[in-house]
């Protein structure tokens, strides 16, 4: 993997070609046509027999140019949590003067999906692959296949693999009652509820939301996902702490911490982050969560 | 496009290519055939659109088993041709009911490019050849939308499967020529009906050679290798009449196998012959032929025979002389060249007599009877009135308004009543020069009968008593006869004027003359290289490239490598390692190698900006274009609005008339 770059060409040498079973049949077909054109002497059976031989041939130089020096790029891929599908996109890129037609991205035998690339155009494809084990997947191989024009041979690059990663955070524990050490600054003691009753607006829905706080009426009416949001008058500091999960394996420490970050930043306080050797200031938002989840997907892994 | 409209457009692309490969077989195939086959693709049509009613497997495999018994019932048979067609096209209309699957679809197509191929079975004409081209097209266009549901508008996959076809066609060509032809047949070919074919008859009763004479079917070409003898020595000979019964001649027995022989007295005539099928076996020869081409018998009578009768066109080269002395007489062939009915015309006999008594020699008994048919007013007519029991005695004493058949039987019977062996002869007299191929048209019309005398110091000896009458049919064929008599001028004595302002040729006559010939060129052209393509044909376009004696391996490694080279010839473009520039990148590259001419080469690492600005301070002069040019470049290149054509032809513009 540490050799892969972060994009292919498809040249000759990574693309094959092979009948398809129509192919076959069309040999068949072929073969057919031959012997009642000898058998009769008939010239123009002869002539349509080597039109189709011939047909099949030159369309060979139109299956392998629908792949040839195609461009495959990593795209982005949006962190996921463990056990959720991370979704990888890929761009495919074609610098030649000729659309690409119907060419399908497979990983392993499965057709993942199909595109028409235009000429000095590009299509981006999605590879769902689930998210197994918190840290960086990277994107499994995937071949490019393609039966145009005639559906007579199909061709198909090598297996391709290239530098194109997703963060996978740790999966989140089952809610677990917040542990948090108080911040030794003054306003942060002098807080101490956990959230509050009042509410104070809504926000986009995102993984990780409890369910309870969905605004279902507005779903119900058909709009978008929505949580509301409640908090205290005062903003809370909590420090999340690994030191305060002993007792845990690393695996689950770092899942009920996740858990943790999720909550903290769902209700809107700020949250801090101490981890053996590595330390988090509070903070809260979109940033910091990401921040704080990947010090935990990436914890102990080589970088 | 929802999935329903893409799978009606698909069904629609797979009818028309249905339609079109079923289209040659009308006319061919019992109707009730073609019928069945629209019916079911309407009927699925109906399906499709209009929710009809969709059999079951029950009555789809019902109508199976109707149909094949239908087929059977039709044509007794299941095998062969037309039973095998029969059941191609209608099970496969009835296949139309089931499709489902991709693999149908394609399985379908497959079948109908089988279909095209069986049209071929019925004609080879250059007409079936052009539609079954339109034909393969619209079937691969078909499979192109079977491949790409929905990629592709109709227009584009016809262009691809047109363009991809055309690609092919070189391809073609060269396996055409070169894969090994075998003659003969892999296995016994089903006897088909060879009806309907037009040639001359064995046995000449009045008006028989008349009837021929309505056809302008074309009776067979010849190509001379050198000049073409002069028109009136272009008798072709076809069968010789001997068996007089006092109304109609036949061929008197053939006196089995026998050493022919003549003395030539001119030069050889080489000629090539294409004679169109005519279901009889006579071989068409210029008066006489010299050598017995392959698969003919060489009859005493110097006709030849094929051993079959000819179904298909028959091609023989063949040398004669046109002048001649055959020699002595067989004494079975003098008894047959005198006999003569009992009941024959007394007044001839009479006539003969009165010759005989007049003139010592045969020659001079010959002449007499030319010079009876100029005096006593006989009339060449291409529509002479109808005789009866003694056609001869009519046509001699009452009528005397002839075609050239009453002309040599009257003369043949006035020879026989004078004594001197004598026979008639049909075959076709002149024909027309193509001028745009070189070759010789005869047509049906250009039937002729003469007669034969025998002399004892020249052997058989041709004479025309139609010439004695109508000059002009031997010397400007039967085609000018008929123009002369619409235009009600009298044969026999026109001057040469005349003739020349009568048969004078509007603009437009002389076109479509023209036009006619060049389309008989190109449908000989058609058949020497589709229709007559075969083993002996390959052996000779071989030849001439001096590869004789080529094995199949040879010929396999040429076709190999001819494929090979073309295929490389499209590849290359290709595989060429030239990036393709992006237009814009392309001008400002040409602006570049303008400066670099100047002395001023723009560092690899010097970007389009950094490189003007340093240009700008070398050149204040060209300052103003540099600017410009950079700018429209990076606006095009990397600009957020994207491509700007507009932007494009000014860069284009201030590019080429940038001077450094």
């Amino acid at each position: 993997m540490s050799t892969a770059a972060a994009e292919v060409v498809l040249g000759r040498r990574q693309l094959f070609m092979l009948p398809t079973r129509f192919g076959m049949l069309f040999a068949l077909l072929l073969v057919v046509q031959l012997l009642a054109a000898i058998n009769y002497g008939n010239g123009l059976a002869y002539a349509l027999t080597f039109l189709l031989g011939s047909l099949a041939v030159v369309s060979m130089l139109y299956t392998h140019r629908n792949l040839f020096r195609l461009r495959l790029s990593a795209g982005t891929c949006a962190p996921v949590f463990a056990g959720d599908m991370a979704v990888f996109r890929m761009r495919l890129t074609n610098e030649s003067n000729t659309p690409r037609y119907g060419v399908a991205l497979l990983h392993g035998k499965k057709e993942i999906t199909r595109v028409d690339i235009p000429a000095h155009g590009f299509a981006d494809v999605d590879l769902p692959a689930p998210a197994l084990k918190r840290g960086w997947q990277q994107a499994p191989a995937v071949t490019l296949h393609t039966e145009f024009p005639l559906g007579l041979l199909y061709s198909w690059s090598r297996r391709v693999e290239f530098d194109h990663a997703c963060l996978i955070y740790p999966r989140p524990a089952a809610p677990t009652p917040l542990q948090a050490l108080p911040m030794d600054s003054p306003e942060a003691v002098s807080g101490m509820k956990v959230g509050g009753e009042d509410y104070v607006g809504t926000r986009e829905f995102q993984p990780g939301d409890s369910p309870r706080h969905v605004d279902w009426k507005a779903v119900a009416r058909g709009e978008s996902w929505q949580v509301k949001q409640f908090g205290a008058g005062l903003q809370l500091t909590v420090w999340l702490d690994w030191d305060t999960l002993a007792g845990l394996d690393t695996e689950m420490r770092l899942s009920v911490l996740t858990r943790w970050v999720l909550e903290a930043q769902q209700q809107g306080m700020l949250y801090g982050l101490r981890l053996p050797q590595q330390t988090v200031h509070p903070s809260s938002g979109e940033p910091h969560q990401h921040e704080c989840l990947k010090r935990l997907a990436l914890f102990g892994l080589k970088p | 496009m929802n999935p329903t409209t893409a799978d009606r457009r698909v069904l629609q692309s797979l009818m028309a290519a249905g339609v079109v490969a079923v289209a040659p077989h009308v006319g061919e195939l019992p109707f009730w055939i073609i019928a069945v086959f629209a019916l079911c693709a309407a009927w699925r049509y109906g399906i499709e659109a209009w929710q009809w009613y969709r059999p079951g497997k029950l009555v789809r495999l019902g109508l199976m088993l109707l149909l094949l018994a239908a087929v059977f019932r039709q044509f007794h048979t299941l095998l062969g041709r037309d039973p095998g067609m029969g059941l191609l096209i209608t099970l496969i209309g009835l296949k139309f009911m089931e499709l489902k699957t991709v693999r149908d679809h394609v399985v379908s197509l497959f079948v109908f490019y089988l279909i095209i191929l069986g049209s071929f079975l019925y004609s080879q004409s250059l007409w079936l050849g052009v539609w079954a081209l339109l034909a393969v097209t619209v079937c691969t266009t078909a499979l192109v939308h079977l491949t790409q549901p929905t990629s592709l508008n109709v227009t584009q996959r016809l262009r691809l499967s047109g363009v991809m076809l055309i690609k092919a066609v070189p391809l073609m060509i060269i396996v055409y020529l070169l894969f090994p032809r075998i003659s003969g047949t892999l296995w016994g070919l089903p006897a088909d009906a060879h009806g309907g074919l037009t040639g001359m008859p064995d046995t000449m009763q009045p008006g028989s050679i008349r009837n021929l004479s309505e056809s302008s079917e074309i009776a067979f070409r010849v190509s001379f290798e050198g000049a073409p003898p002069p028109p009136r020595e272009l008798y072709w000979r076809g069968l010789v009449l001997t068996e007089f019964d006092g109304r109609g001649w036949r061929r008197g027995p053939m006196g089995g196998i026998q050493e022919v022989s003549f003395m030539p007295l001119n030069e050889a005539v080489r000629y090539h012959v294409t004679l169109e099928p005519s279901n009889k076996p006579w071989m068409l020869a210029l008066d006489l032929p010299a050598i017995r081409p392959k698969g003919a018998r060489y009859q005493p009578d110097f006709t030849l025979e094929h051993r079959e009768p000819i179904r298909e066109r028959l091609n023989y080269t063949l040398t004669s002389y046109t002048r001649y002395n055959t020699g002595t007489l067989e004494r079975s062939e003098r008894v047959h060249g005198l006999r003569l009915p009992g009941e024959t015309s007394p007044r001839a006999r009479a006539l003969a007599g009165q010759w005989l008594r007049e003139h010592g020699t045969p020659q001079q008994i010959a002449q007499a009877a030319l010079d009876h048919f100029r005096r006593e007013n006989f009339v060449y007519t291409l529509s002479p009135p109808l005789l009866g029991d003694d056609p001869v005695d009519e046509f001699l004493f009452g009528t005397r308004r002839g075609f050239c058949e009453h002309y040599a039987a009257a003369f043949v019977t006035l020879m026989r009543a004078a004594g001197i062996p004598s026979r008639v002869v049909v075959g076709y007299l002149g024909g027309e020069l193509n001028t745009a191929g070189n070759y010789l048209i005869v047509r049906q019309s250009d039937a002729h009968a003469w007669a034969e005398i025998w002399l004892a110091e020249r052997g058989w000896v041709r004479v025309d008593p139609t010439g004695a009458i109508a000059p002009e049919r031997i010397e400007l064929g039967l085609e000018a006869v008929r123009r002369l008599e619409l235009q009600g001028l009298a044969l026999g004595n026109l001057s040469s004027e005349a003739i020349r302002r009568a048969l004078e040729l509007g603009w437009f006559e002389y076109v479509a003359r023209h036009a006619r010939w060049y389309w008989d060129l190109t449908n000989m052209t058609w058949y020497r290289w589709v229709v007559d393509y075969g083993k002996e044909r390959q052996e000779r376009f071989l030849a001439s490239f001096g590869f004789e004696h080529i094995s199949w391996g040879q010929l396999g490694g040429l076709v190999i490598a001819g494929v090979l080279l073309v295929l490389l010839v499209y590849a290359l473009p290709l595989w060429r390692t030239k990036k393709s520039l992006d237009p814009p990148q392309a001008a400002y590259l040409r602006f570049c190698r303008k400066l670099a001419r100047a002395g001023l080469a723009r560092a690899p690492y010097e970007g389009a900006h950094a490189f003007a600005e340093r240009a700008a301070r070398k050149r204040s002069d060209l300052a103003a274009s540099i600017s410009e040019i950079t700018g429209l470049y990076e606006d095009l290149r990397y600009g957020p609005q994207g491509p700007d054509s507009r932007k494009f032809t000014t860069l284009k513009k201030r590019v080429s008339v940038f001077r450094a």
